[in-house]
Formats: C-alpha cells, sequence, structure tokens
C-alpha cells in the first residue's frame, strides 16, 4: 500500500524535475534578462519588439514573467523580489507613482549615467518629473496618461447646451438635461470614487482645479485643511455625487464607469485617454460617434487639472547585467517601440518627437490637441512615502464620499495631521 | 408524510443556498457577450460557448489546472505521509513531547499566513527555490499540517491497539506497523486529511501570487487574478474559468464525499 | 519506555522540520520585526530596535481601533450565523432519506470553490447594474437598484454574507459529526420517558453537541480572523475603510507601505486575539475528552 501511494509522489516529483530540467537546459547557453510586467493588449507589438531586441542583441533570451494587471498586486509581487534584493531581476515596469519611491528604498538603478539630461528632454516634463527624485532619475517614461472629460456630444446638442468650461457649469448642465430628458436611466456623471488609488486621481482633479493642492511640496506638509481643498471637497460630495450621479460610483474603477458611459447611461465621465478607442468602438459602445472630449474643466475657466498616470520602465539595482538591462529599456522607450505601442493600443507616447509623427498624426488625429493637457498633467505627491499618504488620503476621500453628513473640515484636519505624521518621517534625513 | 415533505422543503432551501450562487455564475460564463451586461440581467443564457473557448485559448486555463494539479497533488501527498509519522507519534507514544508538540502545531496555525509571506520567500530565495513546485509545495506543507496532524491523530488513536500488537509482537517495527496495519484501518481520516489539504492548496492565493512568478510555474488562482486586463473586467472568461477551476474540486467531493463525513465524524468529537 | 521516547521523537522529526522551517522560523522572524521599526523605503532610518513602540502605536492609532473593531463585529456576525445555519444543514444531513449522499455532495459545493473564485462570482452578484441580488430584488426596475458595495455597511453584510455562504459548509460537517456519534439509544429512551422532539433536541442532543459546537467555534473564529482573499479582490478595504479588518490592514502596512515593523506587530496582534479566544473556547471545552487529546 505504501508503494502504491508512493508512486503518484514519485511521478510528480519526477515530472517536477524533467520540467525543471527541461528548463534549464534550454536556457543553459543564453544569457537570460527577466523582464517583469502585466500582459499588454496588444500582445503581438511586443512580442515582436522583444524579438527585434533579441535579434538585435544574440545571445540574450528576455524572459517576460507577467504580473497581474492591478498595480497593487503588481506592487506587492515587484516589492517582494526587489527587498531580497533578487539577482534573477532585470528589468520592471513601474507605475507612475512608484519611482520615488523605489529609488529611494535602493530598488531601482539610478539612470542618470545612461540618461542624460539632454536625452531626457526629448520625453514630456511630466512624466520626467515624476520618475526624478533628490536629483537622480529612476525610470524612463513608457507612456502617458491624464485625466479628460467626455461627454455625449448628442445630448450636449439636443438640448444646446455648450460644452462646459467649469465644474459648476457641468453641474448644472448635467441636471438640465437630466430633467429635459427624463430618463430614469440616465445620470448626470460617472466617475471612479471607490476606495482605492484612482480616487486619488479623481479628487486631486477637483481640488487642483479650485486652486487647492494635496501637500505643499515645500514645507512637507499636507494641504488637505486648507479652504480650497476642503470646498473642492465638499462640492463632490454635494454637488456632483449628490445631485447628478448615483451612489453606485463609489465602488466603480475605470472599468465599471467606462461601461456605464459606453451604455449611455451617463452624459459626462472622467476618464484616461484610453477611454476613447472604446467609447466609439460600435462593438463595445452604445455610443460610438458621439462623444466628445475636452480637457477636464476647473473651478473658474481654464483652471483645470489632470492627474498624471502613466507608466515606466525601470532597471532593478541588483540586476547583474545593468549595461543589457538598461539596452532593453532604452529599446522598449525608444522612439520605434513607442510609435508601434500608440499605433496598436492607443496609449499617448511620452516622445515630443512623436506627437509630430504624420502616422500618428493619421491614426489618431485628436493626440495632438491632448498635448496641451499632457503638459500641463499634475503628478501625486513624488515622495517616497507616496503609500501611506494614499492610503490616508483615500480614507479622507472616501469616508466624505461614502458617509452621510460628515464633518469634512474635522476629517481633513485629521487627514493632514496623519499625512504630517508620515512626513515628518522624511526630515529625519540630513539635507544632501 | 409532514416528515418527508418537511425534509424535502429544507433539503431544497439548503441546496438552493449551496448552488445558486454559484450557478449563476456558471449560466453566465455560458452567456454571449452581449448578454452578459444586459440591464436587467438576463437568466438563462443562449449556452454560447465564446467565454470558455477564450479563456483556454488567449488565456492559457488549462496550463494553470495542470500546474495546480501538480502542486496541490504533491502537497496533499508529502502533508499526509509526513503528518503521518508525527500523528502515530501523538497518538501511540503519549509524552510530554507529543503533547508539547500538538499544542505548539495549533499555536502556529493561528499566526496570519499573510504576515509570514515575507520570511517564507525569503527562505525559498536562499534555497532557490522560487518558482519550482517544490518550493511552493514546502510552504504549502508546512501551512496544513496542524491540521492534517490533528484530524490524523485522531483517526489513529481510534485504531485498536491489540491489533498492531499483533504485529509487532511478529516482528514488525514501528514504521511498518504504521504502514501495514494503521494506514488502512485509519483510510477516512487520511481521506479527510487529504482532501483538506488538496482543497487549501488548490485555493491559496497570496503565496503563490509572490512565489510563482513565472509564467511557466504559475497556479490556478493566480492565473484568474492575471484574467483583468488594465482597464478591462473580463466577467464572462472569469466565470468560464472559474468553472473550470471548480469541477475538478466538486467531483473529488462529490466522489468522496461519504469518506468526507465520516472523516471528520470520528475525528471531530472522541477529540 | 525510554526507547519509545526516542522512536516517538524519530517519528515527529519530519514533520517538525517542516515546520520549523517554514512556520516556527518565519514567525519568529515577524515577532522579532515587530520590535523595530523598519520602513523599507526609508532605508536611512535603519532598523532600529524600538521596543513595544510599535504596539504602543498601535493601541492610540484610530485606524487600527476601527480595524479591530471591523474585525470583531465580522466574526460576532459571522459565526453565530455560521453556526446557527451549519446545525440546521447538519440536522437535516442527520436523518436518513433519499438524497443524503447528494444533498451531502451539494453541500460541500461553496466549500471546494477557490476563495478567489468566489470572491469575484460574489462582486458579480452584487454589481449594481446586472448582479443577481439586484434582479432578485427589483426585477427589471433598473433605477431602484442598490449598490451594496458603494455604501459602507452593506459593503461590510456583502463580505459577511460571502463568507458565511463560504464557509457553513464546514460547520455543518463539524457539527454534522456530532451528532453522528450521538448513540440512539439515548433518543430511545428519551422517548420511552415520553420526551417531546423539542424536549429531546434540548436535553439530549445539545449537551453532547456541545465538543462538536465549540470545535466549529474554535475553527472558524481562528479562520475568520485571518479573513484577507475576500477583502483583497472585493472591496480592497473600502469604502470608507468599512471593510478593513485588521489582518488587511495589517497587509496594507507590511505590502503596500512598506512598514514591516508595524505590520509585524499587527499580525501578532491577531494572532494573540486568535489564542486568548482558542483558549477562552478550550477552558469551556474542559472535558476529560479533551484531555485524552492531549490538549
Amino acid at each position: 500500500m505504501f508503494i502504491a501511494r508512493a508512486i503518484p509522489f514519485m511521478l510528480a516529483l519526477v515530472l517536477a524535475l524533467v520540467h525543471g530540467v527541461f528548463v534549464g537546459v534550454a536556457y543553459a547557453q543564453t544569457t537570460e534578462l527577466r523582464f517583469v510586467t502585466w500582459r499588454s493588449e496588444a500582445p503581438e507589438v511586443w512580442n515582436q519588439g522583444i524579438a527585434d531586441f533579441e535579434r538585435q542583441n544574440p545571445g540574450v533570451k528576455v524572459i517576460r514573467e507577467i504580473g497581474p494587471q492591478s498595480s497593487t498586486q503588481l506592487h506587492d509581487l515587484l516589492t517582494q523580489k526587489l527587498k531580497n534584493r533578487d539577482p534573477r531581476l532585470d528589468v520592471f515596469v513601474m507605475d507612475v507613482i512608484w519611482p520615488a519611491e523605489f529609488g529611494s528604498a535602493g530598488w531601482t538603478l539610478p539612470l542618470d549615467r545612461y540618461f542624460s539630461k539632454s536625452e531626457q528632454q526629448g520625453f514630456l516634463d511630466a512624466p520626467i518629473a515624476a520618475n526624478r527624485y533628490r536629483g537622480s532619475i529612476f525610470g524612463v517614461p513608457l507612456f502617458i496618461d491624464a485625466g479628460l472629460l467626455y461627454y455625449r456630444k448628442d445630448l450636449l446638442t439636443k438640448y444646446r447646451v455648450a460644452p462646459p468650461r467649469t465644474w459648476t457649469e457641468l453641474v448644472d448642465a448635467a441636471k438640465k438635461i437630466l430633467t429635459a430628458a427624463n430618463d430614469p436611466q440616465l445620470i448626470g456623471y460617472s466617475g471612479q470614487f471607490k476606495q482605492y488609488e484612482g480616487l486619488i486621481c479623481n479628487m486631486m482633479e477637483f481640488i487642483l482645479g479650485n486652486g487647492g493642492k494635496l501637500w505643499d511640496e515645500v514645507a512637507m506638509v499636507s494641504a488637505l485643511e486648507q479652504p480650497a481643498a476642503r470646498a473642492a471637497v465638499r462640492f463632490v460630495r454635494d454637488r456632483i455625487i449628490g445631485e447628478v450621479s448615483h451612489r453606485g460610483v463609489l465602488a466603480y474603477e475605470e472599468p465599471e464607469s467606462l461601461a456605464l458611459f459606453t451604455e449611455g447611461r451617463a452624459i459626462f465621465h472622467r476618464n484616461w485617454p484610453y477611454a476613447w478607442a472604446v467609447a466609439n468602438d460600435s462593438e463595445r459602445s452604445k455610443v460610438a460617434g458621439r462623444v466628445g472630449r475636452a480637457p477636464l474643466p476647473g473651478f473658474s475657466p481654464a483652471q483645470g487639472a489632470a492627474a498624471l498616470g502613466g507608466w515606466q520602465i525601470g532597471v532593478s539595482r541588483y540586476s547583474l547585467q545593468p549595461e543589457l538591462a538598461w539596452r532593453f529599456a532604452a529599446f522598449m522607450t525608444g522612439a520605434n517601440m513607442q510609435k508601434r505601442i500608440a499605433l496598436a493600443t492607443g496609449r499617448a507616447p511620452t516622445r515630443r518627437a512623436l506627437y509630430d509623427d504624420p502616422e500618428i498624426d493619421k491614426k489618431m488625429p485628436q493626440l495632438k490637441s491632448l498635448l496641451e493637457t499632457f503638459k500641463q498633467a499634475a503628478p501625486r505627491p513624488v515622495t517616497p512615502v507616496y503609500a501611506p499618504l494614499s492610503n490616508i488620503m483615500q480614507r479622507y476621500f472616501s469616508s466624505v464620499l461614502a458617509l452621510h453628513n460628515t464633518d469634512i473640515d474635522k476629517r481633513a484636519s485629521f487627514a493632514g495631521r496623519d499625512m504630517n505624521r508620515v512626513l515628518d518621517l522624511l526630515r529625519d534625513r540630513s539635507t544632501p | 408524510m409532514k416528515r418527508t415533505a418537511a425534509l424535502a422543503l429544507f433539503s431544497g432551501g439548503i441546496a438552493l443556498y449551496c448552488l445558486v450562487p454559484f450557478v449563476w455564475f456558471v449560466l453566465t460564463s455560458l452567456k454571449s457577450g452581449t448578454e452578459l451586461t444586459a440591464i436587467p440581467p438576463i437568466l438563462l443564457p443562449s449556452f454560447h460557448l465564446s467565454f470558455y473557448r477564450s479563456a483556454l485559448e488567449n488565456y492559457g486555463l488549462l496550463h494553470y489546472i495542470a500546474n495546480s494539479i501538480i502542486v496541490a497533488a504533491s502537497a496533499t501527498m508529502v502533508t499526509v505521509a509526513v503528518g503521518s509519522l508525527a500523528a502515530y507519534a501523538i497518538a501511540r507514544f503519549q509524552s510530554k513531547w507529543t503533547h508539547f508538540y500538538l499544542l505548539l502545531l495549533l499555536a502556529i496555525s493561528m499566526f496570519p499566513q499573510i504576515a509570514i509571506a515575507g520570511p517564507v520567500w525569503t527562505i525559498l530565495d536562499r534555497l532557490q527555490w522560487l518558482n519550482t513546485y517544490q518550493g511552493l509545495v514546502a510552504a504549502y506543507v508546512a501551512l496544513c499540517l496542524p491540521l492534517a496532524t490533528w484530524i490524523l491523530a485522531t483517526f489513529f488513536r481510534d485504531v485498536p491497539v491489540e491489533i498492531e500488537e499483533a504485529a509487532l509482537i511478529d516482528g514488525c517495527s514501528r514504521l511498518q506497523a504504521l504502514y501495514k496495519v494503521v494506514l488502512p484501518l485509519a483510510a477516512p481520516g487520511i481521506l479527510t486529511a487529504a482532501l483538506l489539504v488538496f482543497i487549501y492548496a488548490w485555493n491559496e492565493f497570496f503565496f503563490a501570487l509572490i512565489i510563482m512568478t513565472d509564467p511557466n510555474v504559475q497556479t490556478l488562482p493566480v492565473g484568474i487574478a492575471l484574467f483583468p486586463g488594465e482597464y478591462t473586467m473580463p466577467w464572462g472568461e472569469i466565470a468560464a474559468a472559474s468553472t473550470i477551476a471548480t469541477l475538478p474540486l466538486i467531483l473529488l467531493t462529490l466522489i468522496f464525499q461519504r469518506g468526507i463525513v465520516r472523516g471528520l465524524s470520528a475525528g471531530a468529537v472522541k477529540g | 519506555m525510554k526507547r519509545s521516547q526516542d522512536a516517538a521523537l524519530w517519528f515527529l522529526l519530519p514533520s517538525f522540520c517542516f515546520v520549523a522551517l517554514f512556520s516556527l522560523f518565519p514567525i519568529v522572524e515577524s515577532l522579532r520585526l515587530s520590535f523595530y521599526r523598519m520602513i523599507l523605503t526609508l532605508p536611512w532610518l535603519g532598523q532600529r530596535m524600538v521596543g513595544w513602540e510599535n504596539y504602543a502605536d498601535l493601541a492610540t492609532d484610530p485606524v487600527a481601533r476601527d480595524a479591530l473593531v471591523t474585525t470583531l463585529l465580522f466574526i460576532g456576525v459571522t459565526i453565530p450565523l455560521e453556526l446557527l445555519l451549519g446545525l440546521g444543514i447538519a440536522l437535516v444531513l442527520n436523518e436518513a432519506f433519499r438524497g443524503r449522499g447528494l444533498l451531502r455532495a451539494v453541500v460541500l459545493v461553496p466549500w471546494a470553490i477557490p476563495t478567489v473564485v468566489a470572491s469575484q462570482m460574489w462582486r458579480f452578484i452584487f454589481n449594481d447594474r446586472y448582479g443577481l441580488v439586484n434582479f432578485m430584488l427589483f426585477g427589471a426596475d433598473t433605477s431602484s437598484y442598490l449598490a451594496p458595495l458603494a455604501d459602507p455597511y452593506l459593503a461590510l453584510a456583502a463580505i459577511m454574507i460571502a463568507e458565511i455562504w463560504k464557509t457553513t459548509p464546514f460547520a455543518a460537517l463539524i457539527i454534522l459529526a456530532g451528532l453522528q456519534s450521538i448513540a440512539d439509544e439515548l433518543y430511545e429512551a428519551a422517548s420511552v420517558d415520553g420526551a417531546t422532539s423539542w424536549q429531546k433536541f434540548r436535553h439530549v442532543t445539545l449537551p453532547l453537541l456541545k465538543p462538536a459546537l465549540l470545535l466549529a467555534l474554535l475553527f472558524r473564529t481562528v479562520d475568520s480572523l485571518r479573513v484577507f482573499d475576500l477583502v483583497y479582490v472585493m472591496t480592497q478595504g473600502g469604502p470608507a475603510d468599512a471593510t478593513n479588518v485588521l489582518q488587511f490592514y495589517g497587509y496594507k502596512k507590511t505590502f503596500a507601505e512598506g512598514m514591516i515593523g508595524y505590520g509585524s506587530a499587527i499580525a501578532v496582534t491577531v494572532f494573540l486575539l486568535s489564542l486568548t479566544l482558542a483558549l477562552v473556547y478550550l477552558h469551556l471545552l474542559r472535558t476529560s475528552r479533551w484531555k485524552e487529546a492531549g490538549l
């Protein structure tokens, strides 16, 4: 009986060993470059690109480890390797809010030696700024995102409403259309208000649009208790969610909020640039061709703010082949790859020159008009302690929006106090 | 008559309670793309298999299932083997060491797994067992040993000593007595422990997420976590993958359900 | 006797090796780290031994206190319901009728589904536009549809429902085991004495079921305190931190924020909480049978 039970076990063990040996033998004669990333929406482009790189660098094999799309899950996975100085990680993708954290922790290789200031000039300013910390550059921007306003062109035309230039105009326009259309399924505004990182992007667009800030970068203290910030938050709770949206948005991330818009159930919608292609795809959207896009409004005209998003490529400080890793990072963010990715996925490139490229212009004619928005996109606090700050802010915003009759001023001061306690940790350091 | 009616009513209620959420998900997996997001939701699908095809082809579902089977089966076999030895000692050689060991196991099992994920990763890294089947299996074995040992020990204690003593007198070593006498008689307990470990290893997510980052060896829960696109939530494919992921377990429980109930039966109450 | 003791140690050795390396050592490491201040993203702060500081901070941390309340509320609601439902299911399964085997298999289905699958499933069911719950409550009247996961109280209730659904089978099985071990003669004797069904239940079943009930209580409490996958997939702790159970807060501190010392202190706290509750249960369960089991 023992033998009978041992056989399957031995079989499993043998299978595992064979698998391991196979894998080992296959890669024995090549240099491996390990790249942790999420799965792209255009796998052919990435596969092709990687094949090209391997051809240009004979003897090199790029091994991709695919992680989840969820930024938090990918973060968990990456930090686990990096904090243990795993040498089998060479290159990885970084969310726009990670470079300062990873750079400070000593996980990403400072790239100044390879990525000169003049080279950096070839990229848009905002993403470069997000990749810089304490004088060094820690990542190369791959593509850029910024918050935009989408709206139902047909509804605005039908009810003779102009595209709003301020948030108040937007609320009034939404109310006017809602009353006139008398459609119980229609809501005025769809955004991302779940307690997650995206909430910060949405809320900061309102706060900055009111002349407020999330933090005072120079003094390194929270700015949430300032009147402008508090007023903006109050506006979102009372007028956006209270009057023209529905409670469901408090559980929405990008997919759900976009789905509401593409089903024709929202007049206004806030999302990243990618939503344009989805909303105009007649197979996936009921409102294809009836969609307009504009920069987000502010509280006074032309004071609109857009949150900066996007992904970058970083090199691990513990990589055993930093030169090769850099070459790969440079290749993936090179003009050629960025162009291919842009054409295939609609992602906005980070290299300035590509905004004048005729092919891109032809395929994505609105891209050029977004350039201004991209140039002014506001980053979230670029600091190694962004993660705790984000959790504090998420808690604050979500509490104010989801609970009833919250005392905004009190909660703002609590959040500010918590943020300052975290920021105080940075003061221990002696100046460089 | 009244009794049958009452039983039927309650049985029906229980079946509904247990099955409705899952059946709803299965029905979802059989819908077509447009039916999926219909508002209000459609109850009966038109039996499209497009999501299944997509889950299998575009997302490589079978591959994840194969990895899960390897990991779960190995973890089960190793846990039962190692646990049997310890359980035998606890059941037969009652001493302060075995007493202490059982208490130690119980205490260990109460520590939040998430917290030890980091140190376990480091240990596997030093052993060069990251992204290998044996690494994840070893972690699962350690996590499952407390409960498995406990169940096995209670079963072994119920095996009459006389048969064993007869075997020992006949010249068997302790080990042989264990394998030839005790294990066959304690089969329900082994079955229970095995199923518990298998289900645990099949379900486990967080350790698998951080230990298995190489797509070649990723298990099913991690695979399903990779389904969502950056801004899309493929409910159809997830439902299809979940159906396929759960079927083996349901089959297993169907086959072994009598054994399981008998298993926990003797274990739980006799203490 | 001594040879027995030696033999015992050899038998315990393989198990001890696994447990020592992959459980004991990490736990001790976690415990050790809880006495340090260690923030991964601020390496210049170093790893300073700060004694009880993390625990003191934890005691005054309002978020941790809310998380503890949420956790206790969570187990306070889910455990009794699981036991009650489990008892009901066990009573039915204890009767002999045709199709009992099939029902037993059906009862195991929720338990057999991987937690990450179940979490996605419940997220889908609670969806505010095409979820089953809304459909059952409001049918085609979509404007009345609720958004359970958007409301702090409903979100917590949603997580509780998902948890109860998932783990009731386990409680049911343990209680069923207890039921099946109650000798029929006892019921017969009670019948002879003229007892009604209810009286039999109260005076024969319940007292003899005490060990099984308390056992279910023990296992379920310890597991509930560690609930993680459900929150991770369904709500990520929100909205408004309503589902931020203590261990999820610990995860955020350790993995998302890199505050390893503080995160470890949270884990140790959860552990001590489990231990305390377990000891309370074991004390309540103090019968000779448990002494026999070596507890």
